[in-house]
């Protein structure tokens, strides 16, 4: 335990860093009389069921998918990797409003098919867009401790009699609970804190409060009442952080090798999820495109997008090792992470009011570049911490103990093999962090430098006035531009030391 | 709608330089010439950062490109964002001591409300307020333009003669009605009620007429609504009917006006100065000028609220719509509306 101590100073310094805003928060809501009064229990209670509900979806959907990027061996991998993620990349107020648009009577889909289908609304829908664009959240993290599963447990559980689909359920998953409970935390606090989704399915979520209070310059109530939506994500913090998961050696990764028509079974079943929650959104666009016409789009929108967010991964996954390695080593660490995490779930405008009031005390620093990497890295730590932490806890200390007694110091031991060992959920949370920013618009248009236009807001600006043709090419370019910063990502992720030996094909 | 595509081109073409301030006179021209035009303005010189409370799809950035074309020696820095987000900013920054903006355009009358309050705004030149309608001269904000509320409705499933032409008798009609109480301009409407026909009448027509509507996010929802037949009429402002009816220029939806009440409110747009010295106030000069004005209207459907400029087409003309007389900084008072729409069970 002592050896790991050295993380605390850092963990220390970066929980009370993420704290600030929430700080600002209270600071703000101190003009507030009201507290939550009791009519608004309707609220709470739509508020809990979309949430248990859309973790749910993203675990149905996220695990099966983590199972398949991480252990089936298809043609252009990665690619499908890529593409299975990209929902993360895409403000779910935009699928929202195109499924709305595109299912129910009289729906897009109705007039030019003349196939009647059932309206996309309520909690039902709401639960189904926030799905679609939360798995990836589970994809990513499960996905990330799949891959630094030792197979053989597997193989021995296939030698000694059981089924292929009995081993997966026994033998694998219950080692990556905590991956698995990482990306659900995830997508628990963004549904949380997300507007957009519940205000067009017209579900009445603790959001909609706030937000009605903050857009009528009610802002100390909207602060008050996100302090108390904090009070649900204390909750999910404190049962997800009774999930715990194994610890192991880590060793050749499983592979399975499909045939022809077993590939093809499993993509017919990975298809509806990114028609739904990608193709969708973009064919309903490039309709209103061909309707409207299209104009005022700037390509360096694009560019902003990508290496403002490429900054936030990057910064993000520095800051959360230390974090991530804190909350493993005691206690007292385990709380610092936890304090990181409360900020995901305030819901964006009024974060990124409380990042203003932060950023004016660096007044040489207010509206530029670097502020809106230390906003976007504040608001998104915890999705590079929730990884790095899942993969790290399943790292057997033994490991670390036979580098020191070979003679290692400390900090080669953790350079050389800790830090390898986990770099894949540092890719898959720099990941999470890059493709959140990209879609990021509160804090952007807030703290951003004048002038800065990104995918984000020109999707924004052009939605709030009604020309949904011209979403069509930033949305496809968001789609791009991610799928473009993933692979790079990804790239990374091959220069795992124990990767050499996993690509060995036996 | 061909006119939009023919700026869009010239846009692209790199043309667009002179052409809403120099082109579109002609289309202004036949308007009583009381509006100032940009030929009598003096040039912008100098940084000049300004607030934008939304950005209305390009419209108002080509009124800002082609002030920026006009002006090469104006260096004008814009930040976009939500109309209350950019307020709240104003006021963190007022009390950081930091000077952010120079001028703050708002969507919305009650962030420029909430920013006269704190004592943010410089006082207007009386020549620049007094180009204005007389009901809309403010002494520390200017309106740019204006928009009404309507009641769109759907020809297939009513009739002109079943629709009152007072708001407070809409309940006792026997239609299925759509509104967005989430949407900022519905609950400034209710203010206006409020504030016009007492807090009792406003909480009753309320109660009453809850069991006949169907609530929308926002009111392109209601008016789409309403075209798709799915509620006979909606409660919306004006523009985003015509704005459908320019893309679909079949759209089963019509406009009907009340008579004089909080039912054809029209609320404004604004801008204010909020740092001292002449370019702020010259810069506000241009945005009402008659060919911006005229732009707005023709492009946006906009109400110019600038004397003497024509009103958007498919707007019947201001002296067949009669809105209530009110003071629009009033309509910032929206707290006791919020409390009274929940107490309803409405929000």
């Amino acid at each position: 335990m002592r050896r790991w101590s050295r993380f605390y100073p850092f963990a220390l310094i970066i929980a009370l860093l993420a704290l600030v805003p929430v700080g600002v928060l209270f600071a703000l809501a101190g003009d507030a009389a009201e507290l939550f009064d009791a009519h608004n229990l309707n609220v709470l209670i739509s508020t809990l069921l979309l949430m248990v509900l859309t973790v749910i979806g993203a675990t149905l959907i996220g695990v099966p998918l983590a199972l398949f990027t991480a252990y089936v061996q298809l043609p252009a991998k990665r690619l499908w990797l890529i593409v299975l993620a990209a929902p993360l990349a895409m403000p779910s107020y935009i699928g929202a409003f195109t499924l709305y648009a595109a299912f129910g009577p009289g729906g897009e889909i109705e007039s030019l098919l003349g196939i009647p289908t059932p309206p996309v609304n309520g909690l039902a829908g709401a639960t189904l867009v926030m799905t679609l664009y939360t798995y990836p959240f589970v994809l990513l993290t499960t996905r990330a401790s799949l891959l630094s599963l030792d197979a053989g447990m597997v193989n021995a559980a296939r030698t000694l009699g059981m089924s292929l689909s009995m081993s997966l359920w026994r033998v694998v998953l219950p080692r990556v609970v905590t991956g698995i409970a990482a990306g659900g935390l995830l997508a628990a606090m963004y549904t949380l804190s997300d507007f957009g989704t519940p205000a067009i399915m017209r579900v009445d979520t603790f959001t909609r409060v706030i937000y009605t209070e903050y857009n009528a310059f009610g802002l100390s109530q909207a602060a008050m009442l996100s302090l108390q939506l904090l009070a649900i994500v204390g909750l999910v913090l404190f049962l997800e952080s009774r999930v715990k998961g194994t610890q192991e050696r880590p060793g050749r990764r499983l592979a399975f090798w499909p045939s022809r028509w077993q590939a093809s079974a499993m993509l017919a079943i990975v298809a509806p999820v990114t028609l739904l929650a990608i193709v969708l959104p973009l064919l309903i666009f490039t309709l209103w495109l061909l309707r409207d016409g299209a104009g005022g789009f700037e390509l360096s929108y694009a560019w902003n997008s990508i290496y403002a967010s490429l900054l936030a991964a990057v910064v993000a996954v520095i800051l959360a090792v230390p974090v991530a390695h804190a909350a493993i080593s005691g206690r007292l660490g385990r709380i610092m992470e936890r304090v990181t995490y409360l900020g995901f779930g305030v819901p964006g405008i009024v974060m990124g009011t409380a990042l203003v009031y932060v950023g004016l005390q660096l007044p040489w620093l207010y509206q530029t570049l670097a502020l809106l990497v230390v906003a976007y890295v504040l608001r998104f730590l915890p999705l590079a911490v929730g990884s790095v932490r899942a993969t790290a806890e399943g790292l057997d200390g033994s490991l670390m103990q036979a580098a020191r007694v070979l003679g290692a110091s400390p900090r080669e031991a953790f350079m050389r093999i800790t830090l390898p060992l986990t770099l894949r959920g540092m890719v898959a949370g720099g990941a999470l962090v890059f493709l959140e920013s990209m879609r990021e618009l509160p804090a952007t248009l807030l703290l951003g430098p004048n002038d800065f236009e990104t995918l984000a807001t020109y999707l924004w600006r052009v939605y709030e006035a009604g020309y949904f043709g011209r979403a069509a090419i930033p949305g496809l370019l968001l789609v791009l531009m991610s799928g473009l910063g993933l692979a790079l990502m990804l790239c990374g992720e091959r220069r795992g030391v124990f990767d050499a030996s996993e690509d060995q094909r036996h | 709608m061909q006119r939009r595509r023919f700026i869009q081109a010239l846009a692209t073409a790199g043309a667009f330089a002179s052409l809403p301030l120099a082109s579109l006179q002609s289309l202004a021209a036949e308007a009583v010439s009381q509006a100032v035009s940009v030929n009598d303005l003096p040039a912008l010189e100098g940084k000049l950062t300004l607030y934008l409370g939304r950005g209305e799809g390009g419209l108002y950035e080509n009124v800002l490109q082609a002030i920026r074309d006009r002006n090469p020696k104006l260096n004008l820095s814009v930040r976009r964002g939500p109309t209350a987000a950019l307020a709240n900013t104003l006021i963190a920054e007022a009390k950081a001591g930091v000077q952010g903006a120079d001028v703050f355009w708002a969507v919305d009358s009650g962030a420029i409300g909430l920013v006269t309050d704190a004592g943010l705004a410089q006082p207007l030149p009386k020549d620049l307020t007094g180009q204005l309608k007389s009901d809309f001269q403010y002494p520390s904000w200017s309106p740019v333009t204006g928009r009404i509320r309507t009641l769109p409705y759907n020809p297939d499933n009513v009739s002109l003669k079943q629709i009152p032409s007072d708001i407070m008798e809409l309940p006792d009609s026997d239609l299925a009605i759509g509104w967005a109480p989430a949407y900022a301009s519905f609950q400034s409407f209710i203010t206006a009620m409020r504030l016009l026909e007492g807090e009792k009448a406003t909480v009753d027509w309320l109660r009453r007429m809850k069991q006949r509507a169907k609530s929308y996010a926002g009111e392109l929802g209601v008016v789409m609504a309403v075209e798709r037949g799915e509620v006979d009429l909606g409660l919306a402002n004006h523009y985003y009917t015509l704005r459908l009816k320019s893309g679909k220029p079949d759209a089963r939806v019509e406009l009907a006006f009340t008579k004089a009440d909080a039912g054809c409110l029209v609320n404004a747009s604004g801008v204010l100065a909020l740092s001292e010295g002449e370019l702020p106030i010259n810069f506000i000069r241009y945005l009402l000028t008659r060919e911006v004005q005229s732009y707005l209207a023709s492009e946006a459907y906009e109400i110019p609220l600038v004397k003497g400029v024509e009103l958007p087409e498919g707007l019947p003309s201001f002296e067949h719509i009669s809105p209530p007389d009110m003071d629009l900084t009033r309509l910032a008072d929206l707290r006791p509306t919020l409390a009274l729409l929940r107490n309803v069970g409405i929000l």
